[in-house]
């Protein structure tokens, strides 16, 4: 069955190599879900979180075929050991992300719950989100800090508050990005400002 | 089978890739201004199906043709409508609008296309 198994590999792998025009489609059919079950074993992650992962590391193999050498061992653990670098660096990026989310939450005192509950019961954190809604220029940024301040939230939340859904993908995520970057920068500027807004 | 869990998230992806067939169907759904829902109904195919096709490669150069036939007997698709969308696309990006506000037509491609034209699409005059 092994045997059997590194055969059809083989084979697909040389009909990759050939532009075969199906190949492809066939790659992703046969390595999606075992290199999803190995992420999902071995990493302990959300299957879902492992989608992109899996997607890009077949993707950069169908680009570069060339560069699995079938002697050094079966595609689907090159597949697999792609995949894992993928999502390995791509936990630790939100992970640091999340750090950073969570240290500037904790200076405007916002850490226990979220922002709306507390804001209402802390005067001096009511006064500094008032100080701070008025620095955003639009409701769009109010929106979208709050989205911010709820944790990780999907591109398309994002894209939603401003309106940017009809965009193709990645201009949609560049600008998603770019108004993230925006917002965050305005919040560091307010918080090394002072309570009289003087830094 | 069971439609893929990631399934829409590859063939989604697949639309940033200029080799694949899911970049020449954005672009097509882009430029005629059709759904996703449109787009399998003029292939004749289900939306799980366009999906597939998406990754794909693109059929290009000379062996255009085998390369349509061939994923069309795959899919279970009409080769000359998926055949079709592809030089259509191919056509619209030949002529599409440069930054000086001209277009640049692409001559190899647009004799491609009309070479390709199905025959019962050609006028009766």
């Amino acid at each position: 069955m092994k045997v059997q198994l590194e055969t059809d590999e083989l084979g697909l792998h040389e009909r990759v190599l050939q532009h075969d025009p199906v190949a492809p489609s066939e790659v992703f059919r046969v390595f999606m879900d075992p290199i999803l079950n190995i992420l999902v074993r071995d990493l302990a992650c959300d299957r879902w979180d492992a989608h992109d992962a899996a997607v890009e590391a077949v993707l950069a193999y169908l680009e570069q075929p060339d560069r699995y050498d079938p002697k050094k061992g079966r595609l689907l653990t090159y597949l697999a050991g792609a995949a894992k670098h993928r999502l390995v660096d791509h936990l630790r990026s939100a992970a640091a992300q999340a750090r950073r989310e969570q240290k500037f939450a904790e200076l405007v005192e916002l850490q226990a719950r979220p922002p709306n509950e507390r804001l209402e019961e802390t005067v001096e954190a009511r006064l500094a989100w008032e100080r701070f809604e008025k620095r955003m220029k639009s409701e769009e940024d109010r929106q979208a800090f709050r989205l911010i301040l709820q944790g990780k939230q999907p591109a398309e939340r994002f894209a939603e508050v401003f309106g940017l859904t009809s965009l193709p993908r990645d201009a949609m995520e560049r600008e998603v990005k770019r108004n993230r970057d925006r917002l965050m920068k305005l919040l560091e500027r307010f918080r090394r400002e002072g309570p009289d807004g003087n830094p | 089978m069971a439609t893929p869990d990631w399934l829409k998230t590859a063939a989604q992806r697949s639309e940033r890739e200029t080799w694949m067939l899911g970049h020449v169907f954005a672009r097509y759904r882009q430029v005629e201004g059709r759904t996703d829902e449109e787009l399998a109904a003029e292939l004749g195919c289900s939306l799980e199906v366009l999906e597939w096709l998406s990754l794909c490669r693109r059929p290009q150069g000379e062996r255009f043709a085998e390369h349509v036939l061939a994923i069309a007997k795959r899919f279970a698709v009409d080769p000359r409508r998926l055949g079709a969308v592809i030089r259509h696309v191919e056509v619209m990006n030949a002529l599409a609008p440069q930054r000086d506000g001209g277009v640049v037509a692409n001559k190899g491609s647009l004799l491609l296309a009309a070479r390709d034209r199905p025959k019962d699409e050609e006028p009766s005059s």
